[in-house]
């Protein structure tokens, strides 16, 4: 990790750099009633999900303020929308959604204001204008076969696949926002017809993985804000995701894990033990298999995140998380794999294979009585 | 005592030592602790209906905990058997038998005997063929199993052994696809150890009854008896 010199001294560099912003940030949100109090008590919170000391709190709000030097360029490839949908859905604007969604957001197909061709003309110009600078948030997996064709964009039908070629290459930074663009998600899942994948599959370059179905606004932004304070991509882990989000899993963080270690387990869904706040790994819970900080970041301004509501995890920040981790509401023991019995679990598989083997064993033997082995 | 009498001519040995012996059964017991233990671990078999007015229940810590001794257990006895089958001295006569299975009709012969129809083959090492291909089939199994076991342990223990192991444990998370992959294939092994030891329990006994050299004593006391050929 780079020293706070290094980060001051990169901060100054960008400040060198025109921005995008049409008045500088503190005072676009002080018209927009944040404080500057608000604001650095926003630094500091964000630069204790990123894992930083205290004394960087100040430098993280310098970050967010030269933020608009960096524009963030969203491409919408084979995807939901949904990630966008967890950056925008707070019951009050944000200095998260302010910065990120209005400010510093150059191009972004479901908020902009442009449509057809004049939007198609804005992305063409934040290519060229920002060449080299601009963060690149792509949301949604690439469509690969048959050359992309089942992914195409705009009035030439340009594929998916080219035009993230396209903008990857002048990118100061990719990063892949949600389970689709970082692993391919739902469209990818078996038989993936339209062979989705995720897109550090078809770019030479790093891609920063920021995975979740959707990921929360605070990985979202926390990852960006993090590419400006550094210029460079953060520690990741074994999935190029971010340490300070991914490095642990749900399971080590969760605030049912008394229970579970009790063996106190939730049967059924509405009885006396999901009252109780039980542990609900028998109800499918796949927090023990996945990374994500879920469990201490939550959803909707800190809301709330699944488990409290009530419900498993279903693991949508791991790979393959589709296939991998149904049914959502089993335990991963039961997981169904295809073969000609509709719900061959590796039990009944296993169960069927003792029983032919005892079988035998047990017709083995009989005839070997009878017809005893040659000496 | 009466019904005993001088048969034949017996030439007897130690055919397995006794550190060949105490891993067996060491291994042996881990491996249907460990059944019992990861089955509820996979799915907990017993809970709780009501909260305990105070935290004091530890009931999956209590079954992981048992596991992960017997686990560790298992591993010290693959390991020590692995060690000794390819640098013990008194493993020259495990070591011999990777010749014979090699050979085809030694094989072929073997399969033979097991379906009646064919006697049963001189062997140069104490595996036959057949025997041989299939335990180097388990040990597959173990070290998959262990690997595995290994990598979901790193994932809960971050410190110590856990710790030191832990880049390992992300290769293996790595290469099968994901953390719950690591679990999946950890089960599925556990069905391929199962159904092996029923088979080789089968096999045990079957030679022990037919075979009539001691066999299954062996196992116990280290001694195998064979009549004489002349």
């Amino acid at each position: 990790m780079l020293d706070m010199q290094q980060v001051k001294q990169r901060i100054e560099k960008l400040k060198k750099l025109p921005g995008i912003a049409p008045k500088p940030i503190p005072q676009l949100l002080e018209e927009n009633g944040f404080s500057r109090r608000d604001f650095l008590k926003w630094s500091a919170s964000l630069a204790a999900t990123l894992g930083l000391p205290a004394s960087f709190a100040p430098v993280v709000a310098e970050a967010a303020e030269v933020s608009d030097r960096l524009p963030v360029v969203w491409l919408h490839l084979a995807e939901c929308t949904g990630c966008s949908e967890s950056l925008l859905r707070t019951d009050a604007p944000t200095i998260d959604n302010l910065i990120f969604k209005y400010i510093n957001l150059q191009y972004h197909d479901t908020i902009m204001a442009a449509a057809g061709w004049q939007a198609e003309e804005n992305y063409e110009e934040a290519l060229k204008e920002f060449k080299g600078r601009y963060v690149l948030c792509v949301e949604g997996g690439v469509p690969t076969k048959d050359g992309g064709e089942y992914l195409t964009i705009g009035p030439y039908a340009e594929t998916g696949l080219h035009k993230l070629k396209r903008s990857a290459k002048d990118a100061a930074a990719i990063i892949a926002v949600g389970t689709c663009s970082s692993f391919g998600g739902i469209q990818a899942a078996a038989p993936n017809p339209t062979g989705a994948v995720g897109i550090h599959k078809v770019l030479d370059k790093q891609v920063i993985n920021v995975p979740g179905c959707p990921p929360s606004d605070r990985n979202i932004v926390g990852t960006i804000v993090y590419v400006i304070l550094y210029g460079q991509l953060p520690a990741v882990d074994n999935f190029n995701r971010p340490k300070w989000a991914y490095g642990l899993r749900i399971h080590d963080l969760c605030e049912r894990r008394g229970h579970f270690d009790a063996g106190e387990f939730v049967e059924e869904f509405g009885s006396e033990e999901a009252m109780n706040g039980f542990c609900l790994y028998k109800k499918g819970c796949k927090g023990p298999y996945t990374f994500n900080n879920c469990s201490r970041e939550r959803f909707n301004q800190h809301t709330s995140w699944p488990i409290q509501a009530g419900h498993g995890c279903i693991g949508c920040s791991e790979p393959d998380f589709w296939d991998a981790m149904a049914p959502y509401e089993e335990p991963l023991a039961n997981h169904k794999f295809e073969s000609i019995e509709a719900d061959a679990t590796a039990d009944k598989v296993g169960i069927t294979i003792l029983t032919v083997a005892g079988v035998a064993i047990a017709a083995h033997a009989a005839i070997s009585a009878i017809k005893k082995p040659k000496e | 005592m009466k019904f005993l009498k001088v048969l034949g001519e017996y030439i007897g040995g130690i055919e397995f030592s006794a550190g060949y012996r105490w891993q067996h059964w060491i291994r042996a017991i881990s491996i249907f602790v460990l059944i019992a233990t990861g089955f509820y671990l996979a799915n907990p078999y017993i809970t709780y209906g009501a909260p305990s007015p105070t935290p004091t229940r530890f009931l999956h810590a209590e079954f992981r905990e048992w596991h992960i001794i017997f686990g560790f257990a298992l591993i010290g006895a693959v390991l020590y058997k692995t060690i000794y089958f390819f640098f013990f001295p008194e493993a020259k006569y495990e070591r011999a038998s990777i010749k014979d299975a090699f050979n085809i009709k030694l094989l072929f012969q073997q399969i033979g005997y097991y379906l009646l129809i064919s006697k049963h083959p001189k062997t140069t090492g104490v595996y036959n063929p057949l025997q041989f291909w299939a335990y180097t089939l388990a040990y597959v199994l173990f070290y998959g199993i262990i690997i595995t076991g290994l990598a979901l342990y790193a994932e809960v223990y971050h410190q110590g052994l856990g710790g030191a192991l832990y880049p390992f444990a992300k290769s293996v998370e790595s290469f099968l696809g994901g953390l719950a992959y690591v679990r999946l294939w950890h089960h599925i092994l556990m069905w391929a150890i199962i159904i092996f030891v029923v088979v080789h329990v089968y096999m045990a006994v079957y030679n022990a009854v037919f075979g009539k050299n001691g066999g299954m004593d062996a196992i116990f006391s280290g001694m195998k008896w064979e009549k004489e050929e002349h």
